[in-house]
């Protein structure tokens, strides 16, 4: 047996006892997470009841909220709260959403996929955007191209993304009449065409990608920039290898370290991004729902996000750590 | 006249690129933070103050950025609108990275157990929407001043607390490290010494990035009624408060403070560079290459 | 970072914003005729089950009451033959049902039905807020299938004004739990209009419902659009999304030079005031609250604040109401001068910095308002500014409900709503001192024992003419007493495409979104092409 592939062999368990610690890690940090949802909305001073009523909490009377909180067994004492939830969770049961009047798996059901197909999409958009003009910035550091980007992405970034939305709509859906000005599809559609849906998400997932893209461009010129002078880098150009294999074979894969972690850190902010981003395009996702949930102390469906997106970043989280390994020998995997 | 203003201007750019940018920049932050430490002073403003009169005024003499849907001056406003913003931003961004640099730099120098305990910490915050905490953080404590500086720093320390890590962690193995412990540094040394200098400049980066993060994330709690109390002149409430007057044509309402968001925040950016060029030895190097 | 790439970067932002400010609609009305009428709300609704609340007041679109209102809010029978009869003691009412009424899955209307659905109200198991509107009604009872008998405990007189409430078909909640079922996304009603989907978030898809028994809808349906944000909305309407769509007053007087739109401006019932808690020093004295009630600037604020989409308020009955008392209004514009006599008379002196003193007392106050809604917030800023004139020192305080709710029996608050259907809705609790200090019933703890009697002879009197009067005692006490300075009665604005026909404003409540708003009608709007 060569060497190259026992050291392949080693790293590939390396792998797999990494991923299984993760899981095993995993499962107490759900834990804690749905605890911690339950604990935070139970310290609120939110009456959910007074939400559920909305306009009309004006006039109802307090027995009938009353009623209504018992009806619900939010007034039992948080653990005894929490262990029903689990209970049900075991068996499948998510739960009853008082800030949506709907099972909490629907709401899931109804509206989580709008938001990964546009914070997916975004994502995309943001890695190959902030790979290819971070690279190229790094590369002509100090340059015009350089500069002209550093300032472009200062300045989106002092720009709160719900402005840059309103902006895009007067600019590609008022003025010029390109695209739609907001919703999933036309006001008149009937279905959900692939081509209409995706009409309508320019717009939305443009303006949340450049929103976030200054974070990324930022760190990959840096990184890149970094790395440009380090020893390896500075070696394999001295060995007189072409530009572009020293640019994109050596410094960007040097300098893509920290930037892996960026992008599982960057995941929620996104989520974030995209809670705005609905809110200016009017799309039905889970953003609007969550905030509504927070603002009125809504567990169940709380929880669940909070459940959704916690199992999705951390996943995220060990691939990029294991992409990590695999991109920087360094790294043991352990 | 003109030309000798012309060749003036011609010359310029021959200085070092970074020194003009970085005067600019100063300038205008010193003007911008000179402003608002001089605003009660010369200029006292009462927050609750409106003129039904006055609505929408545009630019004049009287109100040099016109006068928004209550009458109230606008560039006064941003400038307290400002103070508050560059307060939120600042404090929460120190906060933000106090907390994550002593996580940061605790996981990336001690490794073993601390490292895997704080960094599963990390990920297990990390794994909300910033933003939700935040309004879950302003919900609790109600809306106020320290509560959109706790939502903001208690939620943003994440971020930096990784990059200092990370940053640790890729200096370890650095043959200038191994060296320095042959050599008989301590731990402590050669934090302080060897790798503190390293880490310094992208902490920075990463804080000052994180301020009108801060100011965005104060912008982000005004949308949702969460922010602070919106008859104060804050930037984020003073933008928001000026969408409706765009619609209508009153421009300047939302242009002000936007424009005064916009280039401090890029002020503020152009001194980090600046500063950050200055620490490090070997960009100087390429400079001069 | 230099200073041309700033300039460019400033001149960029401005152009951009330029074209925000002006901007023209690219695509006119182009739909056929037949197409559905789009329509754009703010406010979406929760569920469609009238028993949880939806459509309440009528005009639910997919439902009907019993009874329902002409465009001047008159009762007309709806599923009821004819208007309900009100026994002697005012006790006891009969509705007869209407023959031949399908709900949308072609189920036959019974009495059935109606008693199901009051009943559901009247259950403590459904999370029903309603339950509170009903609480005089004992039981409903149906002798046989087109005959319900409604039992009260006291005499109601404006009882009938209840029975607007949706009837929802029994046989669809079987063996259901009313708060979770089905039916609540996916209803099934006799109105106008059927369900064809709901999508949370976005938008409600109606299409006619052929089989009407108030005739078929002249239009094929109706798509109600949900956007939240008001400037958003303000954006798509100026795309030219929408056929009708609510906005704001300053952002709807964009569209008044804009051709193809029409802008409406809705009288409603739906009422701004301060809320004045006696248990606060200085608001318990009622010569401050007198002198508050002259010198605020309704004038002002109906201009400066509304965008002059409203009229001054007086009182919680509307000048559109045949209950309004005249005497209760006062000048529109503020009178200082009355306001500063009133406290001087009253011993309220103006101390060293201006803001008047009483037996040590400082003539100041909070008066807070919900931080999310900007339209309260500027109310509460211009009272303000008002107050300080007359050396009165209030501090505005921009709060969450949930930190307004305990405070209320201490701090004023900037209150709203209104309903022009009856003077006892919402007054009788919010002015009545049975229930004082129960969150939002009389937060203030006003009471007096000439608007209790007034109040209690409104809801008894069967006779037009003397509940009259005593609510013109009640409006007059009010006024004498001044627990609430009501400054506005706003105008809903709509703006309304010009090639729609049959557009029919009528006094609005408070609530208006799906149902109740300006397209209360919509099923008799047609289209030209």
């Amino acid at each position: 047996m060569t060497a190259p592939t026992r050291a392949r062999r080693r790293r590939r368990t390396g792998a797999g006892r990494m991923i299984r610690n993760r899981l095993l890690v995993a499962v107490p940090v759900l834990f804690a997470t749905s605890a911690g949802m339950f604990a935070l909305g139970a310290a609120s001073p939110i009456d959910p009841a007074q939400q559920y009523a909305g306009a009309a909490a004006f006039t109802t009377s307090e027995e009938n909220l009353a009623q209504i909180r018992a009806n619900w067994g939010i007034d039992d004492p948080l653990p005894v709260q929490y262990l029903r939830w689990l209970g049900n969770l075991l068996r499948g049961d998510l739960g009853w959403s008082t800030s949506r009047h709907e099972p909490v798996a629907d709401v899931l059901a109804a509206r989580a996929g709008w938001t990964l197909l546009l914070v997916g999409a975004a994502l995309v958009v943001v890695l190959l955007a902030s790979l290819l003009l971070g690279t190229l910035a790094a590369y002509r550091r100090g340059g015009w191209f350089d500069r002209a980007l550093r300032t472009t992405a200062y300045a989106i970034q002092s720009v709160p993304s719900f402005w840059l939305g309103l902006a895009a709509i007067a600019l590609f859906a008022l003025s010029l009449g390109w695209l739609p000005a907001g919703g999933l599809t036309d006001i008149t559609a009937t279905s959900t065409d692939v081509a209409d849906v995706a009409r309508h998400l320019i717009l939305p997932v443009g303006v949340l990608a450049v929103s976030q893209l200054p974070w990324f461009v930022l760190f990959i010129r840096d990184s890149v920039a970094d790395s440009l002078r380090d020893d390896h880098v500075l070696a394999a150009r001295a060995r007189g290898l072409p530009g572009r294999t020293v640019l994109f074979g050596h410094a960007l894969r040097t300098g893509l370290l920290p930037f892996l972690t960026l992008i599982g850190t960057h995941l929620p902010e996104l989520v974030g991004g995209a809670v705005l981003v609905e809110t200016v395009f009017s799309l039905p996702g889970l953003g609007a729902v969550t905030v509504q949930a927070a603002l009125g102390s809504d567990f169940p469906l709380l929880a669940a996000t909070t459940l959704a997106t916690t199992v999705v970043v951390l996943a995220a989280n060990l691939g990029t750590d294991l992409a990590y390994a695999a991109a920087d020998p360094r790294v043991r995997l352990e | 006249m003109t030309a000798a203003v012309l060749t003036r201007v011609r010359r310029l750019p021959r200085l070092r690129p970074g020194r003009l940018g970085a005067t600019v920049a100063g300038t205008v932050l010193a003007v911008a933070v000179l402003a608002c430490l001089l605003a009660p002073v010369l200029w006292p403003l009462d927050q609750s103050a409106i003129d039904l009169s006055q609505t929408r005024l545009a630019p004049s003499a009287a109100h040099p950025a016109g006068t928004d849907d209550l009458g109230r001056d606008v560039l006064l406003r941003s400038i307290y609108g400002l103070r508050v913003s560059l307060l939120v931003g600042v404090f929460a961004a120190l906060v933000a990275a106090v907390i994550g640099g002593a996580v940061g730099a605790l996981a990336g120098t001690l490794g073993g157990w601390v490292d895997r305990i704080l960094m599963r910490l990390v990920d297990t915050i990390a794994a909300m929407p910033h933003l939700l905490l935040g309004i879950f953080i302003v919900a609790m404590l109600r809306p106020s001043l320290g509560a959109v500086v706790l939502s903001v720093g208690l939620t943003h320390w994440l971020s930096t607390a990784r990059i200092v890590r990370s940053e640790l962690l890729s200096l370890r193995h650095r043959p200038f490290i191994d060296a320095a412990v042959s050599g008989g540094a301590g731990r402590m040394r050669v934090l302080t010494r060897h790798l503190l200098p390293h880490v310094l400049p992208r902490l920075a980066l990463a804080t000052t990035l994180m301020i009108p993060h801060a100011v965005w994330h104060e912008t982000a709690l005004s949308f949702l009624g969460l922010g602070l109390p919106p008859h104060l002149a804050s930037l984020g409430n003073m933008i928001n408060d000026g969408r409706g007057s765009l619609l209508a044509g009153a421009w300047w309402a939302s242009l002000t403070p936007g424009l005064v968001l916009i280039v401090v925040t890029l002020a503020l950016a152009a001194l980090t560079a600046h500063w950050r060029d200055h620490l490090d030895p070997r960009v100087r190097a390429e400079l001069q290459l | 970072m230099s200073r041309t790439t700033g300039v460019r970067l400033a001149a960029g932002t401005a152009l951009l914003l330029a074209l925000v400010a002006c901007s023209s609609p690219t695509n006119p009305s182009g739909a056929p005729a037949d197409a559905p009428l789009i329509v754009a709300t703010a406010g979406e609704p929760d569920t469609l089950n009238p028993v949880l609340n939806y459509g309440v007041d009528g005009a639910a679109l997919i439902f009907d009451g019993l009874v329902s209102r002409d465009e001047r809010n008159h009762l007309v029978p709806a599923l009821a033959r004819e208007l309900p009869t009100v026994s002697d003691d005012g006790k006891s009412i009969t509705a007869r049902l209407r023959d031949g009424v399908l709900f949308h899955d072609g189920t036959p209307l019974t009495a059935r039905d109606v008693v199901f659905t009051y009943q559901a109200v009247l259950d403590e198991k459904v999370d029903s807020t309603l339950r509170s509107d009903l609480d005089m009604l004992a039981s409903v009872t149906a002798p046989d299938d087109t005959t319900v008998v409604f039992t009260l405990r006291y005499a109601y007189a404006p009882f009938l004004q209840r029975l607007t409430l949706g009837i929802v078909p029994a046989a669809a909640f079987d063996g259901q739990d009313v708060n979770k079922a089905a039916f609540n996304r996916q209803p099934i009603g006799t109105g106008p209009y059927r369900v064809t989907s709901w999508t949370p978030g976005d938008r409600l898809v109606l299409a006619a419902n052929d089989r009407y028994w108030g005739g078929r809808p002249t239009n094929s349906g109706v798509v109600v659009a949900f956007v939240p944000d008001d400037n958003v909305r303000a954006q798509r309407t100026r795309a030219g999304e929408f056929d009708a769509a609510e906005l704001p007053p300053k952002l709807a007087s964009g569209f008044d030079t804009q051709a193809g739109y029409r802008v409406h401006k809705t009288p409603t019932a739906d009422y701004r005031g301060v809320m004045l808690p006696m248990g606060n020093p200085v608001t318990g004295d009622v010569a401050v609250r007198r002198a508050l009630n002259v010198a605020v600037d309704r004038a002002a604020m109906v201009n400066g604040v509304l965008g002059g989409a409203g009229e001054p308020a007086y009182g919680p009955v509307p000048p559109s109401s045949e209950f309004a008392e005249p005497a209760v209004a006062g000048a529109p514009t503020a009178d200082p001068a009355a306001a500063t006599a009133l406290l001087d008379a009253a011993g309220w002196r103006p101390g060293p910095d201006g803001i008047r003193v009483k037996n040590g007392t400082r003539a100041a106050f909070s008066l807070m308002y919900p931080a999310a809604d900007s339209l309260r917030k500027e109310l509460a800023l211009a009272v303000t500014a008002d107050a300080k004139k007359i050396g009165i020192a209030v501090t505005p305080e921009g709060l969450t409900w949930d930190a307004i709710t305990p405070r209320m029996g201490s701090d004023a608050l900037i209150m709203g709503y209104g309903t022009p259907y009856d003077p006892d809705f919402v007054s009788y609790k919010l002015f009545h001192s049975d229930f004082a200090g129960q969150g939002f019933f009389n937060p203030g703890s006003y009471a007096s024992e000439v608007t209790d009697r007034a109040l209690r002879d409104g809801r008894a009197e069967a006779d037009p003419a003397r509940r009259k009067a005593a609510y013109a005692t009640f409006q007059r006490q009010l006024a004498t007493d001044v627990p609430w300075v009501f400054l506005t009665y706003l105008e809903h604005t709509y703006v309304v495409r010009d090639s729609v026909n049959g557009v029919v404003p009528r006094v609005e409540p408070h609530e208006h979104d799906v149902a109740n708003s300006i397209w209360w009608n919509i099923n008799t709007w047609t289209r030209r092409s």
